[in-house]
């Protein structure tokens, strides 16, 4: 008889399983809020890449202060939990997205799978808007990417100090520029996103930003899977030299504008790292957070409002090496942070629309570029 | 009756093996082939016309080969110093020797890390610098691999065969002796372990994602782009080198799977065999070979334990080192956004006592499986063995996108919330281990034992408990020890599920240590005191280990 209850049970099992196995996908999502069906469960789950501002500390003030109990779950990089939030299209099982970047975001927007938030905000900084100003993702951190230069070896001597991309692309750069690629990093896409706008605006009507990229394919660009591979390991210019896997073999990367002062902060008001101010090779990246469909609204709603209480959002620049997303809160002037950090004249420009509906297309070109090179 | 019991739990672990092991991968290459098109050669080209996976087909062969290469120039000496002299403290100098083989791959990557780094030698050059760090550690891993299969096979050989050798034209000369008797003698077993090592070199990930950090692995493209895998219509090409990847892993894995079937039936040599006792003598000078080859066992894990405890200081005054133990005390305290290697140790633990609790039983049922449906139907037994090794040929960050790919498609919100989700991977790496240990073991068991139990009239279970366990103690010790060692430095499965915080395990915790930029320059003295604590219950399972193994069953294990 035992036996017979048994078999039963493994026939049940089998039987769930198979009839779970059909892919229910609903691309007719609730787009507004009246439609929204969820249940506060008590719960906060969160999914994100490594962004350092979520401290253990803060995550247990707000689990303090608001009574939900919070789940973290780690991707890899910003394009890792675009990815995440696309395979779990329909049944997603974070409540909030936090690292979603402006050249990511549209791409989710486009797929529904974020839900309007109803959190309570005030003070979020124009720059930080202007990228996308609607209810489905809000800014916490914002920064420029920019090409930095070490400048104890490019002093105008030994190396001249490049003013525009192109020169890149001599002989005297061959090997020397590290930049992560825009397939698998957040930073390398905004690149190359300044790229697309850089080249459609110089006086050169005859080339195109992807003749650029093969030129600097052929110069041996050194293009690495995420940021920290550029930064640490290749570029001797920064902090990389003590880390154990550095080869040093780059004196021009792409990071951030403010790299610079984070290199000042944390070595005591001192660095030989300098961002170079190229018209329309910087990108203005900003970083969001974005309640997910399904997801218990409440809790992510409550958890967007805590990360953008002065009281955290503040500390942006200290805990994730990023600015605030808040009005009046600029880099600390201590350790030469600020001093370091350079605000470019002229950031290219590129919508969100124009990114989104452009960037599958785009890093097929790049791409093509690269490897036809 | 009991034969009704005994094909009730056979057909369960059949089923549950199925379920467990072979669904999530099935389902994960459904979805692949449903986004990418079921086109292998477009699959195959995509991984040259990418700009991520172009080079890495080229790259992945020649550091297998290379390391392949350097295994068997380090390993061999070793080998045979160990087999044909006396030692000290033998079977030490033997655990310590082969000991690497069971350290957590991102253990070994942070102690070469140190060794070559700023910290520790700081003989780093340039690109070529890791990769000969690379094969260095991919050999450091494998040496193991030469010494158990071939120093066997050199200690046991009669001496008088050497003796009779020298007395015939062709054997008077050294070269004459290594021609005619120890190259033929030796060379199933060097290729077996050629052959091991080459796999594990072609499906190396912890390493070569640390140590070569502008050079990928097929495993390592997959892991790194395996996160966009699956989805409807969005980055096709991704799918097709995932695919692609993983066709060219499973085709080389299983031409070695036969390959090694083959030379295993070579290796059983007919040569007259003697105790170790008789054949070794001491020799003095053999102590340049062992004396280095122990120092090269030793140093990553010196280098590790050591560098868990230098803290590096700049500031514009320059950069200087001092001890401190706020490496180990920023590990243990959960005061980033990590969680404490408390944590991570309590998990490590929970999945290594979970896999067991599942590996062991089903292993061993699935071994007796074969074994009972041998006699009568052996081509069943045959597809249940090729059955159950099917998921050595099927790499750990393969499994690892198959586990989350499978959970996608069952219920993503069940598998994500569910703690034990992780030991799903751990699981199916780990049971055709046990098969593969517990098969030859219930094979050498006499029937005729249990036979004359049941004519004294002995109850099934006294039988079980008093005859065939007793008879099997040592196998199940080592299936044990092993599936524990494996699931506590599984490190590519787990790192491509998806990492709920509340499963990060020891490897996962010293990977996202290093991983973190700037913040401070205690990150890595905390990885290594993670990787240290690692090493410690490593250490302390294979000493274990080496107490029950076969004194010569010249296996991996």
């Amino acid at each position: 008889m035992k036996r017979f209850t048994f078999l039963v049970g493994v026939l049940i099992l089998n039987l769930t399983i198979s009839g779970c196995l059909t892919d229910k996908i609903d691309d007719n999502k609730a787009s507004q809020p009246e439609e929204y069906e969820w249940v506060d469960d008590g719960e906060l789950v969160i999914v994100t890449y490594d962004v350092y501002g979520l401290t253990d500390e803060m995550l247990e003030q707000f689990e303090n202060e608001s009574g939900y109990e919070v789940t973290l779950l780690k991707l890899d990089d910003a394009g890792s939990v675009l990815d995440h939030l696309l395979q779990h299209k329909g049944q997603q099982v974070a409540d909030i997205a936090i690292g979603l970047d402006n050249t990511y975001l549209q791409t989710a927007i486009d797929n529904n799978v974020l839900w309007e938030h109803n959190a309570m905000l005030q003070n979020i900084s124009e720059s930080a808007l202007l990228p996308y100003d609607g209810p489905l993702a809000v800014p916490f951190d914002q920064g420029y990417i920019c090409l930095n230069y070490d400048s104890d070896i490019v002093d105008g001597v030994n190396y001249t100090v490049p003013e525009s991309l192109w020169e890149l692309t001599e002989e005297e750069w061959e090997g020397k520029v590290a930049i992560p690629s825009p397939e698998t990093s957040s930073p390398g896409r905004a690149f190359m996103t300044a790229t697309t706008d850089y080249f459609s605006t110089d006086s050169d009507n005859e080339t195109e930003w992807t003749d650029w990229w093969s030129a600097m394919s052929l110069n041996d660009v050194i293009i690495t899977t995420g940021w920290s591979e550029a930064y640490e390991t290749r570029y001797t210019g920064g902090y990389g030299e003590w880390t154990d896997g550095y080869v040093g073999d780059a004196h021009i990367v792409v990071s951030y504008c403010h790299s610079p002062g984070v290199e000042s902060w944390y070595n005591g008001n001192w660095t030989k790292s300098a961002a170079l101010d190229i018209p329309k090779a910087s990108f203005h990246q900003v970083e969001y957070a974005a309640a997910l469909e399904g997801g218990n609204l409440d809790s992510a709603s409550a958890f967007i409002e805590y990360l953008l209480s002065p009281e955290v959002n503040s500390k942006m620049p200290i805990e994730n090496s990023m600015y605030s997303a808040l009005e009046g809160y600029d880099l600390p002037e201590e350790n030469g942070y600020l001093f370091h950090s350079v605000v470019p004249s002229e950031p290219a420009v590129v919508s969100s629309a124009t990114i989104a509906s452009n960037m599958e297309e785009w890093l097929e070109m790049w791409n093509k570029a690269m490897v036809d090179a | 009756m009991p034969e009704m019991n005994i094909r009730l739990s056979n057909s369960c672990a059949l089923l549950a093996y199925t379920l467990l092991v072979i669904l999530p991968l099935w389902l994960a290459l459904d979805r692949l082939i449903w986004v990418a098109g079921a086109n292998p050669l477009d699959w195959y080209s995509s991984l040259e016309q990418n700009y991520v996976s172009q080079g890495v087909i080229q790259f992945t062969f020649i550091q297998a080969l290379t390391s392949t290469l350097a295994t068997l120039a380090i390993g061999l000496p070793i080998a045979w110093q160990l087999g044909r002299y006396k030692w000290p403290f033998q079977s030490f100098t033997k655990a310590i020797l082969t000991m690497p083989f069971v350290m957590p791959s991102i253990v070994a990557a942070m102690g070469f890390l140190h060794i070559v780094g700023r910290a520790g030698l700081n003989i780093r050059v340039d690109d070529s610098t890791w990769f000969t760090t690379l094969i260095i550690a991919h050999a450091w891993f494998n040496m193991a691999l030469v010494i158990r299969f071939c120093e066997p096979v050199i200690s046991t050989l009669d001496p008088r065969l050497e003796e009779q050798m020298r007395l015939l034209p062709a054997g008077s000369s050294k070269t004459g002796r290594f021609r005619h008797l120890w190259a033929p003698l030796l060379a199933p077993s060097i290729a077996a372990a050629a052959c091991m090592t080459f796999v594990f070199s072609f499906t190396s990930f912890a390493l070569v994602r640390w140590i070569t950090l502008g050079d990928n692995t097929l495993e390592s493209v997959m892991a790194g782009i395996g996160s966009s895998a699956g989805i409807e219509g969005y980055m096709i090409s991704r799918n097709e080198i995932v695919l692609g990847s993983s066709m060219i892993q499973f085709t080389i894995l299983l031409l070695s799977l036969f390959l090694m079937s083959w030379l295993q039936q070579k290796r059983q040599s007919l040569l007259p065999q003697v105790s170790e006792e008789v054949v070794k003598q001491s020799n003095p000078k053999g102590w340049t070979v062992i004396g280095p080859a122990l120092a090269f066992a030793l140093s990553p894990l010196i280098a590790v334990f050591w560098a868990s405890f230098r803290i590096r200081n700049t500031d514009s005054s320059g950069t200087h080192y001092t001890w401190e133990t706020s490496g180990w005390e920023f590990a243990f305290s959960s005061s980033n956004s990590m969680t404490s290697a408390w944590d991570a140790l309590y998990n490590s633990l929970g999945y290594a006592s979970l896999t067991l609790i599942i590996a062991l039983p089903l292993g061993w049922i699935l071994a007796q499986t074969i074994l009972d449906v041998e006699k009568d139907k052996p081509r069943f037994a045959r597809f249940l063995d090729v059955l159950t090794m099917l998921p050595f040929a099927i790499s750990s960050v393969m499994i690892g996108l198959g586990v989350m790919l499978g959970m996608i498609r069952i219920d993503a919100e069940f598998f994500y919330s569910f703690w034990p989700t992780p030991a799903l991977a751990h699981v199916m790496i780990t049971t055709p281990f046990v098969v593969r240990i517990m098969l030859p073991a219930l094979r050498a068991i006499d029937p005729e034992y249990d036979e004359c139990g049941r004519t004294l009239g002995i109850s099934k279970w006294r039988r079980f408990f008093q005859i065939k366990l007793p008879l099997l103690r040592g196998s199940i010790l080592v299936a044990v020890i092993f599936t524990l060692a494996m699931s506590l430095g599984e490190f590519g499965a787990s790192w491509v599920v998806t990492r709920n915080s509340d499963w990060t395990t020891l490897p996962i915790m010293i990977d996202s240590l290093r991983a973190i930029p700037y913040n401070n320059s205690l990150t890595a003295p905390a990885a290594c005191a993670v990787s240290s604590v690692l090493m410690g219950i490593t250490l302390v399972l294979f000493t274990w280990a080496e107490k029950f193994r076969p004194s010569r069953d010249g296996g991996m294990f």
